[in-house]
Formats: structure tokens, sequence, C-alpha cells
């Protein structure tokens, strides 16, 4: 997977306007659920190839935003945003875009493992299957590279067949993990990967968060300050709906500009 | 400021293990008391069920014979079987049901994806419930009136279409039913990988279903093999061999109707057989179901 996937462009507009090392850039961002405001004027850009950790304690808004930037938020009617999402040229919020392509450009990893009601293979390959035509032969490299890549290949390489829901908690978040990136996507999202596993998991998925940023742009959403601390290169602090800072993980976490900043770390709220 | 507790929990005497005075025995009582009326129950219904089922096998058993599975209707005296009754029925209901199950499906996806909450589905919901439990004999008449007397005749199809609108309520409620099992999550997670709707429903959200909904389609042919009332408006009856679904039809729960009630025999104990044949053929299907359902959960 040494090339880039934005080869395939298929958002048809025009070329690129923002610096090419940010990935999604935000800007002036609200959204709605309804009446309710739960984002405000968010600004925010995404470093390509490098991981943006997003914390703040719960309802703050931001797995709001991690679900704007593929607009997941677009299945629920009375959820709208307002402003811009700018990915490779064009602002994702814009109506006419192809949602199920920037899908498969910007993917996304879930709080709990959904593994589908099928074997590993056919988790993996269902979401090839539906933007590239694979001979067999392909398909079979494909799944074995993603499934290396997210270290899984050998405690699954001879069991491809049998139902991914027979897999532990753990290997399940890797394999959606792995499903994810299949479709070679620029940007991945996830909404608290680790939250529901025990901690050896959770350092396994985070020791490949290091190793999957030489290829993706990630978007991290935490409730685990260490975690954030750990894998982040870039860290996003909101609180009520509003970005209150964003820094490199150390300035963060060593000497953070904002008072509510600090009182969060410091486990004065949250 | 310091506060002391109202009531000093150590103070208590201390319990033990025996539980003692009248609230104790009270309760040991009613929980006597309804243990025992939930056995006395189950065990009413065991009964009732094997004393039908003894003497479905006592008296049908014996009559259980090649000449009744592989004879067709004849005057009394002259020696005949179920065999066109049989076929009729595998034809009707077989029939029944490749139609009632698609429609019953796609009803069962609109309401649990589409339509949702919308005014419309909570319609069609209704509608479809109140279906679910009409008298059978009223889907017969209303089948009669819009095919059988249009058409000037009886006919197996009349009959099959009769058992299909039968089927298609309870395929459309276990399917919805069946689809909101299964989690958002499931959902979304197909659609972050940018899969069409249509695509997550059918290879995700129905796969994952897919053992309740089989379990709807096989209840919904239980239920509707045992139908006589809309058949008596419909296919009618046949004494004769016949697979031609244009032309009146034999099928085993008319058969039943018609020979149990005759003053003859041979014909009360073809009615037995049939009887037993039927009861057979849903307990077969019952098992499959719940053999079905394990895989596929």
């Amino acid at each position: 997977m040494n090339q880039l996937p934005s080869s395939m462009s298929v958002l048809h507009d025009a070329p690129s306007t923002v610096s090419t090392d940010i990935a999604l850039s935000v800007r002036a961002l609200d959204f709605w659920y309804g009446e309710h405001r739960a984002l405000k004027a968010i600004d925010l850009d995404f470093p390509r190839r490098q991981v943006t950790g997003m914390i703040g304690p719960s309802g703050c808004g931001k797995s709001t935003l991690l679900r704007v930037l593929n607009r997941m938020y677009d299945l629920y009617p009375g959820q709208r945003a307002t402003g811009e999402v700018v990915f490779d040229g064009r602002n994702i919020l814009s109506p006419g875009v192809d949602l199920n392509v920037l899908r498969s450009r910007v993917g996304m990893v879930f709080q709990k493992p959904t593994p589908f009601p099928m074997s590993i293979y056919e988790n993996i390959a269902f979401g090839v299957r539906l933007h590239e035509r694979l001979s067999r032969a392909d398909m079979d490299a494909r799944i074995e590279d993603v499934l290396k890549r997210v270290a899984l290949w050998t405690e699954v390489k001879d069991r491809l067949r049998a139902p991914a829901a027979a897999l532990s908690g753990g290997q399940q978040q890797r394999l959606c993990i792995a499903r994810t990136i299949a479709t070679r996507p620029e940007v991945v999202l996830l909404d608290e990967p680790t939250s529901a596993l025990d901690p050896v998991s959770t350092a396994r998925i985070e020791e490949l968060l290091d190793e999957l940023k030489q290829d993706f742009t990630i978007a991290i959403v935490t409730h685990n300050l260490q975690q954030a601390a750990r894998c982040a290169d870039q860290v996003a602090f909101f609180y009520l709906g509003e970005l209150v800072e964003v820094d490199s993980a150390g300035q963060m976490f060593t000497a953070p500009r904002q008072r509510r900043t600090q009182d969060y770390i410091t486990g004065r709220f949250g | 400021m310091t506060s002391t507790p109202p009531i000093a929990l150590s103070d208590a005497p201390p319990r033990g293990w025996q539980t003692t005075g009248l609230l104790a025995a009270r309760r040991r009582l009613r929980d006597r008391l309804a243990t025992g009326l939930s056995w006395a129950a189950t065990a009413l219904v065991l009964v009732i069920l094997a004393s039908i089922l003894l003497s479905l096998l006592l008296k049908g058993l014996p009559g259980l014979t090649p000449g009744a599975l592989f004879r067709s209707s004849a005057p009394p005296g002259a020696h005949g079987g179920l065999a066109n009754a049989i076929v009729g029925s595998l034809e009707q209901t077989g029939l029944a049901l490749l139609i009632g199950t698609p429609l019953g499906l796609l009803g069962g996806i609109f309401l649990a994806e589409y339509g949702q909450e919308s005014r419309f589905s909570t319609l069609v919901r209704f509608v479809s419930d109140m279906l679910l439990s009409a008298p059978s004999i009223l889907i017969g008449l209303f089948v009669y009136l819009v095919i059988v007397a249009p058409q000037g005749h009886f006919s197996g199809f009349a009959g099959a279409i009769a058992l299909a609108i039968l089927a298609m309520p309870i395929i459309v409620r276990t399917t919805e039913d069946m689809l909101r099992l299964v989690p958002v999550s499931m959902r979304e997670a197909g659609m972050a990988l940018g899969a069409p709707r249509w695509r997550v429903i059918v290879f995700l959200c129905l796969r994952a279903a897919r053992g309740g909904v089989l379990t709807g389609i096989l209840l919904a042919l239980a239920r509707v093999a045992g139908e006589t009332a809309p058949l008596l408006f419909t296919s009618l009856g046949n004494m004769t061999w016949s697979l031609n679904l244009n032309a009146p039809m034999a099928s085993l729960p008319v058969a039943i109707y018609q020979y149990a009630g005759s003053a003859y025999d041979d014909w009360v104990q073809l009615a037995w057989t049939a009887a037993l044949l039927i009861t057979a053929g849903v307990l077969l299907i019952n098992i499959l179901v719940r053999f079905g359902f394990r895989r596929g959960t």
C-alpha cells in the first residue's frame, strides 16, 4: 500500500488549494441536533499522516465532530452542520458530495467492535468490493496485507473462513481497523476505539496507531488522557461544544495555555 | 461539621441464617402456591397436547398404508387414498409461500428500514396486524369475490392466493421485528465503509437477522398448512388426482373436513390419517425452525 489512494480521486472537483500537509481542514463549523447547538464555530486542521487526539468531557462535542468528518450524521434527520470541512480541495458539507465515495476515503472505526455476520475474510472483502473489482488473487493479497498491518494475520490466517464473531473483542476491533484501511482511505477516524477493550488489547491498538500514521491521517476521540498523550501528535481539547485549545501533545499535557484545559487534564472536572 | 448516624446499624441483634416470623412464613407460602399453580398449568397444557397427539397416533397410524399415501380419493368402500390431497396441499402452500414470502419480506424491510415511524408505515403496520388476526374465512370470501367469482370456477391458484394473504402479515411482522433487533452500530459500520443503504440492508441487516426471518417464514408455513376455511371458498376440493392450479384442487384440511363428517368408516379413517399427516408435517417444520434458529443465532 505504497501508492497514495488520492490518485483515484473521485471527488471530481478543483485541485487542492490547501497546503498539502493538511489533510482535513475544519472552518467555522457549527453543528445542530435539532435546536441544540452541539459545536460552536470550530476551526481545526488535521495534519497529514499525524495523529490528532480529541479529548474533553462527555457531551463536549468531540464525537460529534468526528461524525461530521465522514458525514455520518446524514443518517439522522434533524442533525445538520454549517460551515466548511475541506478535504482534497472540496467542502464535504456541500450538497452533491458522493457520500459513499467520501466514506471510502474517510474511514471510521467505532467504539464497540462491529464485526459483520460473516467470515473474517468476507468482513474485509465486503468493504473492498464496494469500491473496487479485484481478482481473487488480488483480493487475497489485499486481505493478507491489511491483516498483517493490524497484526492479526498470524492469529487468523488458518481460519479466514471462520465467523468473525468468534474472535475476541480486541481481535474484532483490529479486524474492524483492517476492514477500514482495506478500502484505502486517506483519513481514519477512530471513536474511542479502545474503551471497550482490556489493557493488553488497548496497548496493541495504540502500537498500531503509530504504524498506521505512516500512511494515514488519523483522528482519534478518547476519554483516556494517557492514551492521547501516548498516541497523539496534536491534541484538541473540547468543552461544551467549543474547541478550547489545540496544541502538540507535549505542550498540552505539560503547559496548557488555557485554564479550562489545565482543570480538565488535572482531573478537576470531567 | 460532624454528624452522627441516626441509626447505628451495628446495634441490631445478630440475624443468623434462620428466616423467621410471620412475614417470612407468608412469603414462603405464596412462593409455594405460585410454583404449584405454574406446575399445574404446565401439566394441564401438556396433558391436553399429549392426548391430542396420542389419539391422532392411535387412530391415524393404522390407516397410514401405502394405499392411503399413493391413491387418490375414491367412493366409500373403494379403497381411496390421500394422494391428491397431499399433492394439492404441497402445491397450494408452496405457491402461497412463493407469493407471500417476497411480499412479506419487502413489507417488513420497508417498515423496519425505510418507513419507520412515518404516518404511512404506522397505517401499513396497523393493517398488517389486523390482517394477522382476521378470521381466515373472511380471507377465503375475499378471494372468492375477487378471483373465483369473476373466473367462474374454483381453482388451486385461488386457494394459494388466499393462503398467501394469510402468510404475508406473519412474515411482515417477524421480518420487521428481527430487523429492528439488528443494532444501529452494524448499520453505521456498513455505511462508514461507503456502502449504499440497500447493500447494508440486504447484505448486513438481513444477514444478521436471517435466523429470525427464516423462523417467521416457517411459522407462516405451519400456520397456512392447516387452514381449511379459506380453501373451502377458493380451491373447494377435488376427488380426483389433479396438478392443475387452474382447476379445483384437493388439500389435506379440506379432505379432513369432508371425510370426518361422513358416515363411512373408511373415509373417517382417512380423515384421521390426513390429520396425522398435517400434524406430523407441522411438527417437522417446527423442529426445523428451532434447528434453523439455533444455527442462525
